[in-house]
C-alpha cells in the first residue's frame, strides 16, 4: 500500500480518520521497516544517557575474556537479556593532567566531555548529549529532556559549559506534565490543528529576543557569556513553539498513559526502584512519540546517596567505611549496591526495548550511554571506570562486545559514541585524552 | 501608588545607556525573591506555580552563586510559563478592575494609552527602574498587535505584561555603575534601591524607594539614612532576615535529605520544614523581636517548637496552635541553634551521626573556616567496623584521624562534631552508644570544653563567629563570594555591630550606609568586541 502522508493528513483534518488507529501509522515504513516511506526519512537515531553513582566491583564485573562471547559476570547478570544489544568497556582511563582529581566529579565530567575538569561540580566544555542533541534535536519539541530519579534536579550531569548544568525533572509527575501536560500536541487525535495561542506567544518569545542588543550593552565579558546562555534559552523557547505548530510525527505503537500521581521520590532504595522505570517509561514514549531525540537519566548524584532501608550509613558512605572481606577479596554491601545499580539500568532498558518500531524497538533505534564517576569508590578511582552502550543506534553500531580497553583513554568512548550517532567528529577530548581513535571496528 | 509612578520614563540618554556607565552586578531572581517581587507587585493571590532552576551553594551562600549562573533552555521555558501564567491572572475578569487601572475606550480594539499607562506601571516596578521611551514603546506596540489578532483589549495587555516578566531586566537584577570621580565608581540610584529592597526585605523595592532613587536622595546621606531607617522599622524585615539566615545557616539543605525511616520510624515528612521552621523562629525572635545579642544564638536555650519537634526533643506539647515558645531545661544539653534538629539532622548520615560532617559544616557556616576535600586515596575503613573494640563513632574515628595525612583535617573539623555526639541523627538525646557512655567532650587550640552548653560557649566567646556572620551578610547583600571578602571593607560596619553589643539591625544599617555599600570597581575593559550569538540550531 502506498500512501502519501499529506492526503493521509488532509483525510484526517476532514475527520475521516476516526477509526483509524495507531498502528495504521506502520503504513509509513517501507517494506524492510526501516524508513518512512512517504518522506523516505529513516527513524531518527535516539541518544540517551544513564549515569549511576559509585561504579561497581572491578573483580566481580569485568569479564575475563574481551570481543564477542565473552562470559557474563555476577554484576553484570541483570543486563543479561540485553548481552547482545549493547557493549561494554572496562579499562578505560581518565588522564587528569595537572588538574586535581575532584572527588565524585573528575571521572563523571571526563567521560561526558572528554575534559579533566579544571573546577569541582563544573564541566569545562558542553557535555556530550548537548553536542549530539545540537545535531539530532532539530525540528523536535525540546532539544533535550532529564529525569532525576531520587528527586533532586541537580542530579543532571548535561551541562551547556559554565556553572550551569540543565536541571532535570525531579519527580515522574513532573516529567510527565513537561512532556504531554499543556504543550503537548496528541498526534493520535482525529482533530488535531495547531492552537493559535502558540503564534502569539512566538511573538511575545520574539519580542524578549529583540531585548538582546540592549541588554548586552556595557556587559563584562563574563556576564556576555552568561547573557548569550539566556538568550539562546529564549531561541530554544521559540524552537519549542515552531515545534508544537506542527504536527508531531509519531512512530511507534505507543499510547499516552495518564498522568502518575505524586509518589515519594528520594534516595531510599525502594523509592528509586519505582521511580527508575517510570522515569524510563516516559522518557521512551518522548522518545518514540518525537517530542525530544536527546533523553538523560541520573538514578543519583556521583557518590550516591542512595541507601537501602535499615542501612545506617547509605551507598556512599559504605564505600568509604566498609572493610574489605579478607575471604571475600571485595566489599560485599558495598557489592550488593553495585548490582542495585545495574539491575536499575536493565529497567530503563526494558523500557526502550518494549517499545516496538518498525522491524525493531526503540531501544534498536537508540545509543544509550551509561556510565559512572568512579572506578573503586572507595579510594576514589578513576581508570576503569564501568561504561556500557547499549541500542545499535539504527545499525550503525555492532553490539555484544566486551572492549578491554587496556588503559586507553576514556574518550575514545565518547568519540565513538558520536560518530555511531552520525557527527561529523574526527577527533574528541583535550591534554591526554585528546584522541583520534574511535573504536572503528564498533561502526558498521 | 500607580498616580505617583505612572509617567516616569527615563529620556534616551538614562544612565542605562551611557557610555561611562557599566553593569557592575547582574544576579539572576532567587526563587523567593522571584515569588516576593511578584506578590508584592501584584498581590498575594497571584498564583505563581511552576519549576524554578536548583540552587548552587559558593563561598557558603547561594546568593552568591546568583552573580555567577545563567538561565536554561528548561528554567526559560519554565520562566516563560510562569510569567504567562501571572499575566493572565493579573488581566483576568477577577482581578482587572483592581490591577489595570485605567479602562479601554473599546473592549475589542488597541488603545495605547491605557496600555502604556499600564505597561509603562508595572514595567517600572518589574524592572525596578522606569522604562526607557523605546523600551514602553516597544510593548504597547506588542500589546496591540496581540489585541488585534485576538480581538480583545485585555488579552494585548496579557501579553504585553508577560513580556515584562520573562524579560531578562526583571529576571536578573541589574546593577549600573556610574562615575563617582576619580576613577571610583558607585551604583546609580535604582541599583542602590534595589539592592538595599533585596537585602532587607527580600524583594523588589517599594514605591517610596523608586521615589527616593528617582529624586536623587538616595544618593545623600540624609536621604540614604532615612530610607534605611525605614525599611530597618518594617514588619517586612523579618521577610529579608528569613531569607538570609536561610542561606547562611544553610538551612534548603534539608530539601534533600532523606532519613531512614526503618532505623528513625519517628521522622515522618513533617520533620524537615519544622525543623527548618523551629531554627528561624529561634533566630527571627533574638535578632529583630528581642533586639539580642547575636552571640546568644550559639548560648539560648529559648526556641519554639511544634508537635514534631517535641516528639524528637521528648518534651510535652501542651499548646493548642501550631508553635508554642519553648525554654530547654539547664541540663537538657541544649545550646542555641547548634544543637537544634535542625543543624544535627541536617549534617547526619540517614541512619547514622557524623562528627565530621557536623563539624565540617558548623566550621564553615559560624566561622568561615571551611575544611579542605580529603585526600583522594584514604581508608576509611576503621570508622565503621563495629565489631571490633572500638564501639562509638568516637573511638573510631579517633583511630582514623590520628594517621599523619588525616589529622591536620580532622583536629580543624572534628571537635566541634564529637561534642555534639550527645545527639542522634534526627536530633535526639542520646547518653549512651553501643552499650558504652558517650565521651561528649572536644578540644580545641587548648580549649577544651564538652556536649552542647561547651560548644554554645565556645562560638559565642569566639570572635571569629559574629565576624563570620558579618562577612556573610556582605557577600549576600553585594552578590560577592564571602571567602574572597576582605575584613577592611566592611569595617566601619562591623564596628556599628561590635559597639551596638552585636545587634542585627545595627549590622545592617552599618552595613548599607557605610560608603563601600554601593562602590564598585572601575570595568574591566573588555578588549573583545560582541560576538553574534551562536544559536543552538535544532
Amino acid at each position: 500500500m502506498r500512501l502519501h502522508r499529506r492526503t493521509l493528513l488532509r483525510g484526517m483534518f476532514q475527520g475521516s480518520a476516526a477509526v483509524m488507529g495507531v498502528p495504521f501509522l506502520d503504513c509509513f515504513l517501507d517494506s524492510k521497516g526501516q524508513a518512512l516511506a512517504a518522506t523516505g526519512q529513516h527513524l531518527p537515531t535516539r541518544f540517551s544517557t544513564f549515569f549511576f553513582g559509585l561504579g561497581l566491583t572491578t573483580s566481580l564485573w569485568v569479564p575475563k575474556k574481551a570481543g564477542l562471547d565473552y562470559e557474563t559476570t555476577s554484576q553484570l547478570k541483570p543486563l543479561e537479556p540485553f548481552k547482545n544489544k549493547m557493549n561494554v568497556f572496562s579499562g578505560m582511563r581518565v588522564m587528569v593532567d595537572d588538574n586535581p582529581n575532584f572527588q565524585h566529579w573528575s571521572g563523571n565530567a571526563a567521560i561526558a566531555t572528554g575534559i579533566a575538569p579544571t573546577k569541582a561540580s563544573q564541566f569545562d566544555s558542553k557535555t556530550i548529549d548537548q553536542t549530539i542533541a545540537d545535531v539530532i534535536s532539530r525540528g523536535t519539541r525540546f532539544k533535550s529532556v532529564a529525569a532525576a530519579a531520587s528527586g533532586d534536579p541537580k542530579h543532571c550531569y548535561s551541562s551547556l559549559g559554565g556553572a550551569n548544568t540543565l536541571p532535570a525533572d525531579p519527580s515522574p509527575m513532573a516529567l510527565y506534565t513537561r512532556l504531554f501536560g499543556p504543550g503537548f500536541q496528541d498526534p493520535s487525535k482525529a482533530d488535531w490543528k495547531p492552537d493559535p495561542q502558540v503564534m502569539l506567544q512566538q511573538s511575545v518569545l520574539s519580542a524578549v529576543s529583540d531585548e538582546r542588543k540592549d541588554f548586552m550593552k556595557n556587559l563584562g565579558a563574563g556576564d556576555k557569556t552568561r547573557m548569550d546562555q539566556y538568550f539562546t534559552s529564549v531561541r530554544e523557547a521559540e524552537l519549542q513553539l515552531a515545534a508544537e505548530l506542527k504536527r508531531p510525527e509519531i512512530v511507534a505503537k505507543v499510547d499516552i498513559p495518564a498522568a502518575p500521581g505524586e509518589m515519594p521520590v528520594n534516595y531510599a532504595l525502594p523509592n528509586v526502584r519505582t521511580v527508575t522505570p517510570l522515569m524510563a517509561k516516559l522518557g521512551a514514549l518522548a522518545l518514540a512519540t518525537d517530542q525530544t531525540r536527546v533523553f538523560n537519566l541520573a538514578i543519583s548524584e556521583p557518590g550516591s546517596n542512595i541507601f537501602v532501608p535499615g542501612d545506617p550509613l547509605g551507598y556512599h558512605i559504605t564505600t568509604h567505611m566498609e572493610a574489605i572481606d579478607q575471604n571475600l577479596g571485595y566489599q560485599p554491601r558495598v557489592a550488593k549496591y553495585n548490582v542495585y545499580s545495574m539491575e536499575l539500568l536493565a529497567s530503563v532498558l526494558k523500557e526502550l526495548d518494549g517499545i516496538p518500531e518498525g522491524d525493531g524497538t526503540l531501544l534498536d533505534h537508540s545509543l544509550l550511554f551509561a556510565y559512572s564517576d568512579q572506578s573503586y569508590a572507595k579510594i576514589h578511582a578513576v581508570d576503569g571506570i564501568p561504561i556500557m552502550l547499549a541500542g545499535n543506534a539504527n545499525g550503525r553500531m555492532k553490539t555484544g562486545y566486551h572492549i578491554a580497553g587496556g588503559g586507553a583513554p576514556v574518550s575514545r568512548v565518547g568519540l565513538t559514541v558520536q560518530k555511531a550517532m552520525g557527527l561529523s567528529v574526527d577527533g574528541w577530548g583535550k591534554g591526554s585524552m585528546e584522541t583520534k581513535s574511535a573504536y572503528t571496528e564498533l561502526l558498521a | 501608588m500607580a498616580a505617583i509612578l505612572v509617567c516616569t520614563v527615563f529620556g534616551a540618554g538614562s544612565v542605562w545607556a551611557a557610555d561611562n556607565s557599566h553593569v557592575a552586578g547582574l544576579r539572576r531572581l532567587s526563587e523567593q525573591e522571584y515569588r516576593n517581587s511578584i506578590a508584592d507587585i501584584f498581590g498575594k493571590d497571584i498564583a505563581v506555580q511552576g519549576m524554578f532552576e536548583p540552587q548552587v551553594r559558593m563561598g557558603g551562600l547561594v546568593a552568591t552563586s546568583t552573580a555567577v549562573l545563567s538561565v536554561t533552555p528548561a528554567g526559560f521555558e519554565s520562566f516563560s510559563k510562569m510569567a504567562d501564567s501571572i499575566a493572565i491572572q493579573v488581566t483576568d475578569e477577577k482581578h482587572r478592575g483592581k490591577l489595570v487601572s485605567c479602562k479601554p475606550k473599546a473592549a475589542n480594539a488597541p488603545d495605547d494609552a491605557c496600555a502604556s499607562e499600564f505597561l509603562g506601571h508595572y514595567g517600572l516596578l518589574l524592572f525596578r527602574r522606569p522604562l526607557t521611551s523605546a523600551e514602553l514603546k516597544a510593548r504597547v506596540n506588542l500589546a496591540g498587535a496581540m489585541t488585534k489578532s485576538s480581538g480583545d483589549f485585555y488579552t494585548g495587555l496579557r501579553y504585553g505584561l508577560a513580556e515584562l516578566i520573562q524579560s531578562p531586566n526583571f529576571l536578573f537584577r541589574k546593577e549600573m555603575a556610574v562615575p563617582a570621580g576619580g576613577k571610583a565608581y558607585t551604583l546609580e540610584p535604582y541599583s542602590r534601591a534595589t539592592r538595599l529592597s533585596y537585602l532587607m526585605w527580600d524583594t523588589a523595592p517599594d514605591a517610596e524607594l523608586l521615589k527616593a532613587a528617582e529624586t536623587g536622595e538616595l544618593n545623600t546621606a540624609a536621604g540614604l539614612e532615612k530610607q534605611v531607617d525605614r525599611l530597618l522599622a518594617s514588619p517586612r524585615l523579618e521577610t529579608g532576615m528569613r531569607a538570609f539566615f536561610t542561606d547562611m545557616l544553610e538551612l534548603d539543605t534539608f530539601d534533600n535529605v532523606s532519613k531512614d525511616a526503618l532505623i528513625y520510624p519517628k521522622w515522618g515528612g513533617a520533620m524537615a520544614p519544622s525543623a527548618k521552621e523551629e531554627t528561624l523562629r529561634t533566630t527571627i525572635n533574638l535578632a529583630l523581636r528581642e533586639n539580642g545579642d547575636m552571640r546568644d544564638l550559639m548560648t539560648t536555650r529559648k526556641t519554639f517548637i511544634n508537635r514534631s519537634m517535641a516528639a524528637i526533643y521528648d518534651v510535652d506539647f501542651s499548646f493548642d496552635g501550631d508553635w508554642m515558645p519553648y525554654e530547654f531545661p539547664a541540663d537538657s544539653g541544649r545550646s542555641g541553634v547548634v544543637t537544634q534538629v535542625s543543624m544535627l539532622s541536617m549534617f547526619s548520615h540517614p541512619g547514622q551521626s557524623s562528627p565530621t560532617k557536623r563539624g565540617v559544616a558548623l566550621m564553615d557556616i559560624f566561622l568561615c573556616e571551611p575544611t579542605p576535600t580529603p585526600p583522594a586515596n584514604v581508608d576509611f575503613s576503621a570508622i565503621n567496623d563495629t565489631s571490633g573494640p572500638l564501639k562509638t563513632v568516637r573511638e573510631r574515628l579517633m583511630a582514623h584521624a590520628t594517621t599523619p595525612t588525616c589529622a591536620s583535617c580532622h583536629t580543624h573539623s572534628d571537635p566541634i562534631g564529637l561534642s555534639l555526639e550527645g545527639f542522634n541523627t534526627i536530633g535526639g538525646r542520646r547518653l549512651t552508644e553501643n552499650g558504652q557512655l558517650i565521651d561528649l567532650s572536644a578540644t580545641i587550640k587548648g580549649t577544651t570544653f564538652k556536649d552542647g552548653p561547651g560548644l554554645g560557649k565556645y562560638l559565642h566567646d569566639n570572635p571569629k563567629y559574629p565576624a563570620c556572620m558579618a562577612r556573610k551578610l556582605y557577600g549576600y547583600a553585594k552578590g560577592v563570594n564571602s571567602e574572597d571578602v576582605d575584613a577592611t571593607v566592611f569595617k566601619a560596619a562591623y564596628k556599628n555591630f561590635t559597639d551596638s553589643g552585636y545587634r542585627m539591625r545595627a549590622l545592617l544599617k552599618g552595613l548599607a550606609e557605610s560608603p563601600e555599600f554601593f562602590s564598585t570597581p572601575a570595568a574591566i575593559q573588555d578588549a573583545s568586541a560582541e560576538q553574534p550569538t551562536k544559536l543552538a540550531s535544532h
